[in-house]
């Protein structure tokens, strides 16, 4: 059963109905999920014409709700709309609960692909070469394999892209086709299930 | 002097030490080549070899130091032939040319042509490879939670490689996800396929 959200938010949720518009409201929501600001209080007080004091806590408490909402994925209008307390505003609870409902799915791709993580890989690159000659064989013909693997470390902030390549003999090659070959085969049982 | 496997000038030292070998008996000459490729097909043995070396010269009674340096002239040549993909008549000629007589040099190179397989793919291997992959694990598993979503359940892929960077070798770490995962595969497989259409 989903924790609630305390009524302090609710009374402070109370100032969107001094919004000028529907999508005034439908703005403040969105970019108060991202984080709170400063910035984004003054302009919601301006909007609103309500203090930056007021307009700080319903940023806020707007961030609280859209966050709850994500964390317990909460995806049907009942399960937001119990959220509310009793005494609330009936047509701004209804637009709250369609302005979450319908970033929500936005909302949970971003939080995944924003998660903590080992650098993902991002791109894969590679190149066949034919070794015709080296320091101790002046005459060969053995192929070789490059890989480049290219990778982004999320949590690092920033573009922190990070390349490897790595130089793979038919042997290795074939190795790691076997291991990739494994990993398919136990992907396909649990996905089976 | 003309020689197939190498163009420089060599001391007349090595000349001189491959006559030298004309001096042992066909017993004597069989052991000793038998302990220089047991050395060429083990390279990394130089211990056992020196070993193997001292002990024969104390069974013939020869001296182990001038035995050595003989040994030291006669690795020239497999080094070089190597080099060249030299055939068994060159290695002949070369021995002959060198001083050694009909028997012995017959004898080398027909050695030399039964360990000539093992021996190129030894040197084949010895090749420069960059960044060279050594080992790579993996594990995977299905991301259950996280702080933002309570319940999630994601297939994710952790692979960790081994490359070698000079003496040393580096850990690299990357995640992928299952699209990335089969994409990667594809990618290996058509790497393969590649590789073997030069074979």
């Amino acid at each position: 059963m989903a924790a609630a959200v305390s009524s302090e938010h609710f009374s402070n949720l109370q100032l969107l109905l001094k919004a000028p518009s529907k999508d005034a409201v439908r703005d403040v929501c969105v970019q108060s999920h991202r984080g709170t600001s400063h910035r984004l209080a003054e302009s919601t007080a301006t909007t609103f014409s309500i203090s930056t004091g007021q307009a700080a806590q319903l940023v806020h408490s707007l961030h609280v709700l859209s966050h709850h909402v994500l964390f317990y994925n909460l995806s049907s209008p009942d399960q937001i709309l119990a959220l509310f307390p009793e005494s609330f505003h009936s047509s701004l609870k209804n637009l709250i609960t369609k302005i979450l409902l319908e970033n929500s799915p936005t909302w949970r791709t971003e939080a995944l692909s924003n998660q903590i993580s080992l650098p993902q890989l991002k791109e894969l690159d590679w190149r066949v070469d034919m070794v015709t000659g080296s320091d101790s064989v002046s005459r060969m013909s053995v192929p070789t394999c490059l890989v480049q693997l290219k990778m982004e470390d999320p949590s690092a902030g920033g573009e922190s892209v990070s390349a490897v390549t790595v130089e793979l003999s038919r042997e290795s090659l074939d190795t790691i086709l076997d291991g990739l070959g494994r990993i398919r085969d136990q992907l396909s049982v649990v996905a089976g299930k | 002097m003309q020689l197939h496997f190498t163009k420089d000038v060599l001391p007349d030292s090595v000349s001189a030490d491959f006559q030298n070998l004309n001096k042992l008996n066909e017993q004597q000459f069989l052991r000793l080549i038998e302990i220089l490729f047991q050395f060429l097909l083990e390279p990394k043995e130089t211990e056992r070899f020196m070993q193997q070396l001292g002990e024969f010269a104390g069974e013939h009674g020869m001296s182990a130091g001038p035995l050595r340096n003989v040994m030291k002239s006669v690795l020239l040549m497999p080094q070089g032939a190597l080099k060249k993909n030299l055939t068994v008549e060159q290695i002949k000629e070369d021995l002959l040319t060198l001083g050694l007589n009909e028997d012995k040099a017959t004898h080398f190179s027909q050695q030399w042509g039964e360990h000539y397989a093992v021996l190129s793919r030894l040197a084949v291997g010895q090749t420069l490879m960059v960044n060279q992959l050594v080992d790579m694990e993996w594990k995977f598993g299905v991301t259950v939670g996280t702080s933002e979503v309570q319940k999630v359940g994601n297939i994710f892929l952790q692979l960790k490689l081994v490359v070698r960077k000079g003496n040393s070798t580096e850990n690299v770490y990357m995640e992928l996800t299952l699209p990335q995962f089969y994409n990667f595969l594809h990618e290996m497989e058509r790497a393969k396929a590649s590789m073997e259409c030069f074979s």
